[in-house]
């Protein structure tokens, strides 16, 4: 099914949550909405699932304009759609009362296949016939999973349903969700966690303050922020505050002793320079090479992320987050307190004026 | 103290064997404000209900109202349904006046913003959530609506119980409607004020002890409902 927003704004009690929000979504593949919270993703994902009515703009499914459907048809729609809350709705009672219910409450009985299987996906085949007051926070969230999953929906929204759990609950949930973007089926997910924006790839969209802030690939958010707030999302980015001068025919940004070269069509002023952790490279002596960016600094910490590692490099002023592998770590030898460079391209800088 | 306890001696007594009159009291004050509970909730639990879960304008003012209904003295409600069944009123013609019916309808009116009042507030938050897990899962209004009264069946009950308990112990409004007619309109309260001012002090304590018992009663159910 294809949703298209157009224009979408709501108001609720006096506040504006929802503003000018245009999307076009559908397809496989999961579609993740980030944004602090408050930004309204909450909103957005129910009244995209004709959980409330917005306030302005209009929702198109397949074309047709939710503002002139029935009663009636406005059901049919939600048949084909499903929706994980960020706190579990469950009703009282046992895993499977919950399972059944959501086939009656369609009209539908049977189905023990399906419900069988769905809890077995979610890990949840031995808790069939518990009460779900009994169930911890994670297998709440799973059983709502599997719940929405047994009714096939075509496109299913779920609302931040990996926060606070385990992560052996999180991972369950992740695959599901992305065995059904396989099967060919939308998903529409909101996060603030960015790098599970990158884990499902496909599609991303901002939210700040009710509005769209960006929206492209999940790489395109991740790796060219729009604007600062998004830059901020990004788990280690380095942020750097100065301000910017042109000199010479090159763009430099100030921040107390350090000089960093960027390229860049702002004017001169109060500005941050955003540098991913993986743009920079470290080495031992000065590298020949085009970057235009060398800084010598001192690693002040190394934090072990597993695969690739993280250091913290103090460069007068300055303290940067920096990622290598821990391959390079090993061949370089790096340890807190020893003496590194750090080169990094001028291209690989954002800069963003701040006022 | 001896005076007391010899009353409440004399209370007993009555009760073994119950006179005729006794039963008749006790019978026709269940039955008033059994019925009186009973159409109470037949409009205040839907409008509870109702107002807990639509979106409309409006609704505010509407809970205002029904929070401003608690608390209109009874005597007052009396006033107007006695103007109400009186020959000259409006609803003249049905002969209500003096009649058990007269004071279903006052208590009925007592009863309806209290089951209204209790049910929103205990379907506030409750019902929104019913309302969106039936809709997540494309349930149709009627099933909605179905599940918000499952969900919260509890809530009716103890709206319809409290609003029982005020009723069944209501004295001035039912007296000035009913008129506390012997074998005709009396109830347990109303024959407790009258015995009382006779001085019969027994049988106003065998009532109280009666209406004691209900009260109990009437909450222990709530109670099992509420521990579940």
């Amino acid at each position: 099914m294809r949703i298209e927003a157009r224009d979408l704004g709501r108001t609720s009690g006096g506040h504006r949550i929802l503003r000018g929000v245009s999307l076009d979504l559908g397809g496989a593949g999961v579609f993740t909405v980030i944004g602090p919270n408050g930004a309204g993703k909450t909103t957005l994902l129910r009244a995209l699932a004709l959980l409330d009515k917005p306030s302005a703009g209009e929702i198109l499914y397949d074309g047709r304009a939710a503002s002139g459907l029935s009663a009636r048809e406005k059901t049919a729609l939600r048949r084909r759609m499903g929706f994980v809350f960020q706190h579990p709705l469950l009703l009282n009672g046992t895993v499977i009362a919950n399972m059944r219910f959501a086939l009656k409450a369609r009209g539908r009985t049977g189905a023990e296949d399906a419900i069988g299987r769905e809890l077995a996906a979610l890990g949840l085949a031995a808790k069939r016939d518990l009460d779900v007051r009994l169930l911890s926070g994670g297998e709440k969230q799973r059983l709502q999973l599997a719940r929405a999953m047994v009714l096939e929906p075509e496109v299913l929204f779920a609302d931040e349903p990996t926060a606070n759990l385990d992560p052996l609950s999180a991972r369950t949930i992740e695959d599901r969700l992305r065995r059904m973007a396989e099967a060919g089926r939308t998903v529409i997910l909101t996060t603030h966690n960015m790098l599970q924006a990158r884990l499902f790839g496909d599609r991303a969209l901002f939210l700040k303050d009710g509005g769209i802030v960006q929206q492209g690939t999940a790489l395109q958010v991740l790796e060219r922020p729009a604007t600062l707030d998004v830059a901020y999302f990004s788990p280690l980015t380095n942020v750097v505050r100065g301000r910017l001068v042109h000199e010479g025919g090159a763009a430099i940004l100030e921040a107390g002793a350090a000089r960093i070269q960027v390229v860049t069509d702002a004017a001169d002023g109060p500005a941050a320079a955003v540098l991913r952790p993986e743009d920079i490279i470290v080495s031992r002596e000065p590298v020949r090479s085009s970057a235009r960016n060398r800084l010598a600094g001192k690693v002040a910490a190394v934090d072990d992320l597993g695969m690739i590692v993280a250091l913290r490099v103090e460069c007068g002023d300055l303290s940067l987050r920096v990622t290598i592998t821990r391959q390079s770590l090993e061949e370089l030898g790096i340890r807190p307190g020893e003496d590194v460079l750090l080169t990094f391209k001028a291209s690989a800088v954002l800069v963003f004026p701040v006022s | 103290m001896d005076y007391f306890l010899e009353g409440l001696r004399q209370a007993l007594h009555i009760f073994v064997p119950p006179s005729r009159e006794l039963l008749s009291i006790v019978g026709l004050s269940l039955l008033v404000s059994g019925a009186a509970t009973l159409l109470a909730a037949a409009i205040g639990a839907p409008l509870g209900l109702w107002l807990s879960v639509a979106e409309f304008r409006g609704r505010r003012f509407l809970i205002w109202l029904v929070q401003t209904a608690l608390s209109i003295p009874a005597v007052l409600i009396g006033l107007v349904v006695y103007i109400l069944v009186s020959r000259r009123g409006l609803l003249g013609f049905m002969g209500l006046l003096f009649t058990p019916g007269a004071m279903i309808l006052a208590q009925a009116l007592l009863a309806t913003p209290i089951i209204a009042a209790l049910t929103l507030a205990a379907l506030k938050g409750q019902a929104r959530e019913a309302r969106d897990l039936a809709y997540s899962l494309g349930a149709s209004r009627g099933r909605m609506l179905g599940t918000i009264v499952r969900q919260g069946r509890f809530a009716f009950l103890t709206a319809m119980i409290t609003g029982f308990s005020r009723v069944i112990g209501e004295t001035g409004m039912t007296l000035m409607v009913g008129g506390n007619i012997k074998g005709a309109t009396r109830v347990m309260t109303t024959a407790i004020s009258l015995e009382t001012m006779k001085g019969n002090f027994e049988i106003g304590l065998a009532l109280g002890i009666v209406l004691l018992v209900v009260a109990l009663l009437v909450n222990a159910v709530l109670q099992a409902c509420q521990g579940k």
